[in-house]
């Protein structure tokens, strides 16, 4: 392994690990000293439900495809959703194992694992990159950001493939990519749509606790399936 | 952006947004990924296919912008990237003003559809009020925002005439079930039920006043409706004016309060019930110290603890319930209304989508007031129009006023075979009442015998039926009795007979009843003469009295019995006539 290697591996990504902690917290401190809204109303709706009910409902919303028509009635996009986390999940745990636990990708059988959901993750990528500029409607409300932060995930999701065996028979040009992207992707998230993890848990939080104290989370629905209309 | 300048209003738009922002308003401005998976569910997107400026994400965007460019760090520093943009002009604020007011109706069907939790239609309503705040909003918002804070309804009806229409109502009540009922109670104190109503009733839909006192009164009730501070809906929902909204819901709970009434009972109005019941405490800052339910929630308990008895077999006619989006997205508020449906009705037909899920009436968020955003409106109110016609129903149900309005409004601009009616008129027309009529029939009508001898009346419908029924009726008290079957021949004959009341359907060829109503009132010679509107469109009331001419004496719907036929013609001619003509018509 060469120095550059290395240093890409361990220094580099400690240093943007550390700069995205505290660029996140930060970003927490300022987000928190937002009052939050106050609601004085006695719970309305069915008795069934509470705010506790409704955020835990809201959390867990998105493990629900039935739970919201646009989910339900889009369901490859679900997967296509789906899919992709996983690999952003299977490529973060990439750049951690390779520096700190490589003996893991001894196993045949999790480099096969790792490779499948990464490349699943690039073709969704590719697929959703054609969805944002083919689509009037995704390119009306995309961004340089949304362009750039998908493009560069895609790219990225192709190198983390190509690094899952740890090899450097080939040269190590895909490993030093991989871990600069990473380190690039660490300190770029925080100013981009991808921190969007970061707001999530507030965002639906806030919103199941006032559906749930109002009776609307979680959703009843007398289910249909002929009543689905897409413009998309 | 430094050198740029920027107008006066456009800056306090901007300052107010760093007043206005809380937590969960942040969480929704920064969260959006822009997935798209949003888009359709709002059905301006769906009736305006290949528009994606109606798109919900498109326009959260265009006040994401502002606040990237002010509030967030990445549109400070990268404005470009994020796609940042300050506002400068006031220009920029009325096409602001025609994304917020007239491409959503906060119905917050996206904000159910997003799987970040984005709740556009919130600060879509924040953005209204940063508008108002510098007076840009549309003409009637602004038109209703002043009667609401200065006449204290949004109506604008005056104390006195309010206080006269409960009074005439409780006549009604008491001719229709003698003189001992209790009719409508006003500022009672110490009682179970302080009764809170849409001004749209007083004006436009007294009956369902009547209906919900007939109700209140079987289920031997103690209850009252206030003199004042009686207006239950709240424009400041609609226009963001968090401080209208607090002004008005306190009026409201003052007066409960000082009435000592135990519970408010909301009568059928979704943003009515959303901003008293809900956010009404919320923007005045006030715990209050009593109860609140919708009148379907108490209705329904009067039938399940035995207080009133319903037969649904008086309503066969099929019906659907369509979900107001305040009550059903906002509130929670849409088993209720079906578990009452299905005591009162015979034949109810689900909707689909429903509850939390149904489309909006698109007259909500205020849309019915905006006259400038009409056609885009009725555009993407085909959307409610497939779903109504899907059901097969000749009758929709709404526990909302404002729905009431815009279903009316797209029913017969898709030319739809539907009537729009609210849960209190079924569940009235399904009483069981036991004691009826304190005066036996035949007694009223012999004591009635030739009351109406030497008045020349019109009777003017184009149902031959009908003509030849309310002429018998007439006649057989002394009248005698005009006919005429459309606008033309009735316009023809009220010139040149002049008569004493003219009885006019709505609906009629050639000229319609709102045409001759409106010709009579124009013609200098005939301007006086009284009207009773007799129609089966209630719901075009509206159409009557919204005129700039004397309204009609009288407006009573059918079906139409004998003697409430009578009681109407007589009352209208009682006063008008009484000195002038009794000496002429000997
Ligand atoms: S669904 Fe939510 S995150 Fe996606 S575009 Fe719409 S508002 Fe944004
Ligand atoms: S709140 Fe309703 S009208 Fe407004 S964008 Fe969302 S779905 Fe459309």
């Amino acid at each position: 392994m060469s120095d550059f290697l290395h240093f890409s591996e361990h220094t580099l990504q400690e240093v943007a690990l550390s700069f995205m902690a505290l660029v996140y917290i930060t970003r927490l401190i300022w987000l928190l000293h937002f009052a939050a809204g106050r609601e004085r109303q006695a719970p309305t709706g069915s008795k069934d439900t509470n705010p506790t009910k409704g955020f835990i409902y809201s959390w867990a919303n998105i493990a629900m495809p039935w739970a919201m028509e646009s989910t339900r009635t889009k369901f490859f996009l679900y997967l296509q959703f789906v899919s992709f986390h996983l690999g952003v999940t299977a490529a973060i745990a990439l750049s951690f194992v390779i520096p700190y636990a490589p003996s893991l990708l001894d196993s045949p059988a999790l480099v096969i694992l790792l490779q499948t959901i990464i490349g699943l993750a690039f073709i969704v990528g590719v697929m959703r990159i054609i969805r944002r500029v083919a689509g009037p409607y995704m390119r009306a409300i995309s961004s340089p950001d949304d362009y750039f932060s998908l493009l560069l995930l895609t790219v990225w999701f192709a190198f983390a493939f190509l690094s899952v065996p740890n090899s450097t028979a080939g040269g190590e040009w895909h490993l030093i990519i991989y871990f600069i992207l990473t380190a690039f992707f660490l300190a770029y998230v925080p100013f981009s749509k991808i921190s969007h993890y970061l707001y999530y848990p507030f965002t639906r939080y806030y919103l199941g606790k006032t559906m749930g104290r109002r009776g609307v989370y979680p959703v009843r629905r007398i289910p249909r399936s002929d009543t689905t209309r897409t413009v998309q | 952006m430094g050198n740029k300048s920027r107008s006066y209003k456009a800056e306090k738009v901007i300052q107010g947004m760093g007043r206005k922002l809380n937590r969960q308003m942040v969480g929704s401005l920064l969260a959006c990924v822009h997935c798209g998976n949003c888009t359709d569910s709002c059905h301006y997107v769906l009736a305006n296919p290949g528009d994606p400026t109606y798109a919900p994400a498109y326009k959260a965007d265009q006040v994401r912008r502002f606040f990237k460019r002010h509030y967030d760090w990445t549109g400070r520093v990268l404005p470009w990237w994020v796609k940042a943009k300050s506002l400068y002009t006031d220009e920029e604020l009325e096409e602001l003003k025609d994304t917020v007011f007239g491409k959503c109706t906060n119905c917050r069907r996206c904000t159910l559809n997003c799987p970040m939790g984005v709740d556009y239609a919130t600060f879509n309503r924040m953005t209204r009020g940063l508008l108002v705040s510098v007076g840009i909003m549309p003409e009637g918002v602004a038109v209703v925002s002043k009667d609401q804070w200065e006449i204290g309804n949004q109506m604008g009806v005056l104390k006195e005439d309010y206080l006269e229409t409960l009074e005439w109502l409780t006549e009604e009540l008491q001719a229709e079930h003698g003189a001992d009922y209790p009719g409508i109670p006003i500022d009672k104190m110490d009682t179970d039920v302080v009764y809170s109503i849409n001004p749209r009733e007083v004006k436009y839909d007294p009956r369902t006043i009547s209906d919900a006192a007939l109700i209140f009164n079987e289920a031997g009730e103690n209850w009252t409706m206030p003199s004042e501070g009686w207006d239950m809906t709240n424009f400041g929902l609609f226009s963001g004016d968090d401080d209208l909204g607090g002004a008005v819901a306190r009026r409201l709970y003052e007066k409960v309060a000082e009435l000592r009434g135990k519970t408010l009972v909301i009568s059928e109005c979704g943003h009515g019930y959303r901003s008293t019941r809900c956010e009404g405490q919320n923007w005045a800052k006030w715990d209050i110290n009593f109860e609140m339910e919708s009148s379907v929630i108490t209705m329904l308990r009067y039938i399940k603890e035995g207080r009133i008895k319903v037969d649904k077999s008086k309503n066969t006619e099929p019906v659907t319930f369509h979900d107001s989006c305040n009550n059903a997205r906002s509130c929670g508020l849409f088993d209720e209304p079906r578990e009452l449906l299905n005591l009162v009705c015979s034949d109810f037909r689900e909707m689909y989508p429903n509850r939390s899920e149904n489309y909006c009436c698109t007259g909500g968020g205020g849309a019915m007031s905006m006259s400038e955003y009409t056609p885009q409106r009725l555009k993407s109110a085909k959307i409610k129009a497939d779903q109504l016609r899907a059901t097969g129903a000749t009758a929709v149900v709404t526990s909302c006023h404002n729905c009431v309005d815009g279903l009316t409004d797209l029913i017969k601009h898709y030319k739809l075979n539907m009537k729009v009616t609210q849960l209190v008129n079924l569940v009235a027309n399904a009483l069981v009442i036991e004691k009826e009529v304190a005066v036996p029939a035949e007694v009223v009508t012999a004591a009635a015998e030739g009351e109406l001898a030497g008045y020349r009346i019109l009777v003017a419908d184009d149902e031959p039926d009908f003509v030849t029924y309310a002429a018998t009726v007439l006649e057989d008290h002394g009248a005698v009795v005009l006919r005429a079957y459309d606008g033309d021949e009735t316009l023809e004959i009220a010139r040149r007979e002049k008569p004493h009341l003219l009885t006019l359907d709505i609906k009629m060829p050639g000229k319609s009843g709102i045409e001759v109503f409106e010709s009579i009132r124009n013609d200098p010679e005939l301007k006086t003469m009284p009207i009773c509107i007799i129609t089966g469109k209630p719901e075009l009331r509206k159409l009557i009295y919204e005129r700039a001419v004397l309204p009609p004496e009288g407006y009573v719907d059918k079906p139409i019995d004998e003697e409430r036929l009578l009681r109407n013609i007589k009352k209208i001619l009682k006063p008008v006539h009484k000195d002038e003509e009794i000496e002429s018509r000997k």
